[in-house]
């Protein structure tokens, strides 16, 4: 009899364990990446040595990023819309303002972290305090930044200096892409924010807020810190963006916005909030930022880029839906 | 009115006065010019489980709000023993040593019943992140010592059963070691009551309070010696429970209304033909649920909150779909897909929802637009709405229902909540439809706006149509209706009519009570 309930148990334990591998949004679209990349692999040829990879990671990574601050908003349950216009005052004030050296290098990376901090504060404090609805507010958050870039530059120019533009985008020490350590770092820093007791208000707040008060969480300062934390996020990927493109433009960010939301859903964060998390949206990113490398070099017109990627976001949140609901429906 | 109780000898017997661990003294309460509290007093000793008892509305929640950190009392004091108890906020109240296990359960479903049970402040490991193994071992450790074993620590708390939710619930109000427990209808869910029931006691033995809130009156006559009532947000007690029969209990918690004379159901005449005829109606939360409402009957819907009563008027209003059974109108079958088709059904059923604000008015737009919305069709001549032609009509009907004629410019949201309901209830009149289903019509504003609602809803069924009517308030319904139905656990317990239809009827059939039993004792 004992022998038949623990037999009984582990068979539940297994099953629970298939359920969450299912149920994981990163999970199912880091294999459609994989699938991609065989396929880009094939249809390029050499992939596989550092200057490709080091290539991909860069084009990658502002989108990433922007993508993970976005998600920490939309775990709370709200949506950030700011991201367009942090990614283009910034990239203008790299491209405008900062010098050449390292000094200057740092300093602009400080920028970019205040200009997004700042922003994020804003959007947090309209939100959490003053009880704005997040898409009205970020929007206006975005009107003003995209207007401030215009201000700083109002045409398509700038240069960003060489230090940033080098360093930032170049392997470490010649071995290892500089972006893929940068995103590797997010990913170790969202692992220990996550285990903080901010980490699981954040996902407490995006279930549900009244039983989360209830339950003793500080749910105004978690949406403040979340939209924070986000604007950080939007600011580092505007650095970025500067590093790579090595200039300046005042609609810089404006491909992002929706971009990112793609990223988003693609990595399985649900819209309503309290599901999810930023590295399958980096995953996302990187699926949206491949496939178009994979049609360029299959010799697709750019022109059919952006269907198919509409086309992939649907793909994903269906395998996505399907797949967490195989999850659910296996315990009910 | 303050009915007190003697002073009941406290169980232990001995001389030394005790400090309560609580003790509440005038408490009140108001939300703008509804008063949720009077003046409650009640104490509740060390080791003492304390019942607390009353009707839906008698302010009971609003008290778990106060003690719980969530609202602050208007007036009256608070102490916890012996020194004075003002949380500002449910962590405040925490510290201080009053936990509370919610109703409506305060649990994350997306998080694990670890997660849950650690919040807001997970265990931390070596470098100061919440360490997973150590709040799951901590989960384990309370799990196993309030005999939930059961769980895994490792669930999502969205895959739990509701009796499962509701013990980790409680037992995470318990783990905080408070000198106050605060259950708030803690079975309402669970399927094994003698679970907490023993948790209780232990916990008692050892010296914590408990303020154990429940409608059911078996498990208080198994739990607790004391007692008190809340009325109208009035307190009355204590009382020992042992020594007072149901009836008591319930005269108590309806007070002296119950003695106001019927006025409706002698005075009209019912025409006996089937307006709406419902059979074998279930849904998610109802089942099996059959009546008939005849035209010119007003029949009563009573039930503590959450019985299926917002499911059943939400299927009747064409709102919610019902899994089986059926509705006829006038003999006839029908099939009701939303409001509109429940307006067109024979002669139409017109719904008034509960929460006005969000279901029932368009905020934004003035009044004569909110209350002419249902005959838009009527008023439009090649699609375009005449603005004249509306406000002509809405101002003929609007001394109806009592409503000044200038309100009519208004944007519905500058009104008063009397007048919105006014202007709610002016619309479903417009709309021509011969049966009203009236959610807890009355709820929120003030008596002469309720006065009014009565004379309009007797007028209607005079004239012949027939109303549904839901009501928070007992008196109410007794006043209003022909007859009552009673719904508990989503199943019609009882239909009361005629003398019999009183508020303790109501109530005992309400909280779960054999009628026919309370009245074999009553003689016997």
């Amino acid at each position: 009899m004992s022998a038949f309930v623990s037999r009984k148990v582990s068979d539940q334990t297994a099953d629970r364990s298939i359920r969450l591998w299912l149920g994981n949004g990163a999970l199912v679209v880091s294999i459609l990446y994989v699938l991609l990349f065989a396929f880009y692999a094939a249809a390029q040829g050499d992939v596989f040595g550092l200057q490709p990879m080091n290539d991909l990671a860069n084009d990658t990574l502002p989108l990433a990023l922007a993508a993970a601050g976005g998600t920490v908003v939309m775990l709370t349950g709200g949506f950030d819309l700011s991201v367009a216009g942090v990614i283009s005052l910034v990239n203008v004030c790299i491209a405008t303002q900062i010098g050449d050296g390292p000094l200057n290098a740092l300093w602009g990376l400080l920028l970019a972290i205040l200009i997004g901090l700042a922003v994020g504060m804003v959007n947090g404090a309209l939100v959490a305090f003053g009880k704005l609805q997040s898409i009205a507010s970020t929007l206006a958050t975005m009107i003003v930044c995209s207007g401030l870039a215009i201000v700083v530059l109002d045409a398509p120019g700038g240069n960003v200096s060489d230090f940033i533009a080098d360093n930032a985008t170049d392997p470490i020490l010649g071995v290892f892409p500089a972006a893929g350590a940068i995103a590797l770092v997010i990913v170790l820093l969202w692992l220990v924010v996550r285990s903080t007791a901010f980490g699981v208000a954040i996902y407490a707040v995006g279930a549900d807020e009244t039983a989360a008060s209830l339950a003793g969480v500080p749910v105004l300062r978690t949406k403040f810190l979340a939209y924070s934390l986000g604007g950080i996020c939007y600011g580092l990927a505007g650095f970025m963006l500067s590093a790579v493109t090595a200039t300046g433009s005042p609609s810089a960010g404006t491909p992002f916005l929706l971009l990112m939301f793609a990223a988003i859903a693609i990595g399985g964060t649900s819209f309503a909030g309290g599901y999810g998390g930023p590295i399958g949206s980096m995953v996302g990113a990187a699926l949206l930022v491949l496939l178009q490398k994979a049609l360029f070099s299959a010799g697709v017109s750019s022109f059919y880029t952006v269907i198919f990627q509409g086309a992939i976001m649907i793909l994903a949140v269906l395998v996505g839906g399907i797949s967490a609901s195989i999850a659910a429906g296996r315990s009910r | 009115m303050q009915h007190q109780t003697d002073e009941i000898d406290d169980a232990s017997g001995g001389p030394a006065p005790q400090t309560p661990v609580l003790r509440v003294a005038g408490v009140s309460k108001a939300y703008g010019a509804t008063i949720a509290l009077n003046s409650v007093t009640l104490e509740v000793l060390s080791g003492e489980v304390h019942a607390l008892l009353g009707e839906n509305g008698a302010g009971k929640s609003t008290f778990v709000k106060v003690l719980s950190g969530i609202v602050r009392q208007g007036g009256g004091a608070l102490s916890l023993d012996g020194t004075p108890y003002e949380p500002r906020s449910l962590m405040d109240a925490r510290r201080s040593g009053v936990s509370t296990a919610f109703q409506e359960l305060s649990l994350l479903p997306n998080l694990t019943v670890a997660a849950n049970l650690t919040l807001p402040h997970p265990l931390k490991g070596g470098l100061g992140l919440a360490s997973r193994s150590r709040n799951e071992a901590r989960a384990v450790e309370l799990l196993h010592q309030f005999d939930a074993a059961d769980i895994s620590p490792r669930s999502i708390v969205s895959r739990l059963s509701l009796a499962q939710k509701q013990r980790i619930e409680i037992i995470r109000a318990i783990s905080h070691r408070p000198r106050l427990l605060v259950l708030d209808e803690p079975t309402a869910a669970l399927a094994e009551p003698e679970w907490l029931f023993r948790i209780v006691e232990q916990l008692a033995a050892s010296g914590m309070a408990t303020l154990y809130i429940s409608h059911r009156l078996s498990e208080v006559r198994r739990l607790c010696n004391k007692g008190t009532i809340l009325r109208n947000g009035d307190s009355i007690g204590p009382i020992a429970i042992a020594e007072t029969s149901d009836n008591e209990i319930f005269r108590m918690m309806v007070g002296k209304r119950s003695e106001e004379r019927r006025q409706v159901a002698s005075g009209s005449s019912v025409v006996r033909d089937v307006a709406i005829e419902v059979s074998g109606l279930t849904g998610e939360s109802i089942h099996d649920v059959g009546f008939s409402l005849h035209k010119g009957e007003v029949v009563g819907v009573a039930a503590l909150e959450g019985q299926g009563q917002r499911e059943l008027f939400r299927i009747l209003g064409g709102v919610a779909r019902p899994l089986r059974g059926t509705i006829s109108l006038e003999g006839s079958l029908v099939n009701l897909k939303s409001p509109g088709q429940a307006l067109a059904a024979g002669a139409g059923i017109a719904f008034v929802p509960e929460e006005r604000k969000s279901e029932g008015i368009f905020l934004t737009q003035s009044t004569c637009a909110n209350v002419t919305l249902p005959l838009l069709n009527r008023l439009s001549r090649f699609g375009l709405v005449s603005s004249r032609r509306e406000y002509a009509v809405a101002a003929d009907q609007i001394q109806r229902v009592q409503l000044a004629e200038r309100l009519l410019r208004l944007r519905i949201s500058a009104l008063s909540g009397g007048n919105q309901q006014k202007a709610l209830i002016m619309r479903v009149l417009l709309s021509g439809a011969r049966s009203l289903i009236l959610f807890d019509p009355t709820r929120g504003v003030d008596v002469g706006t309720k006065q009014t609602i009565y004379e309009v809803i007797h007028r209607f069924v005079q004239d012949g149509g027939s109303v549904l009517i839901y009501s928070t308030e007992l008196p109410e319904l007794v006043k209003l209706s022909h007859r009552c139905l009673v719904l508990y656990r989503g199943r019609v317990a009882g239909e009361l009519s005629g003398e019999n239809l009183s508020e303790e009827g109501l109530v005992a059939l309400a909280t779960g009570h054999n009628i026919e039993e309370i009245r074999s004792r009553e003689t016997a």
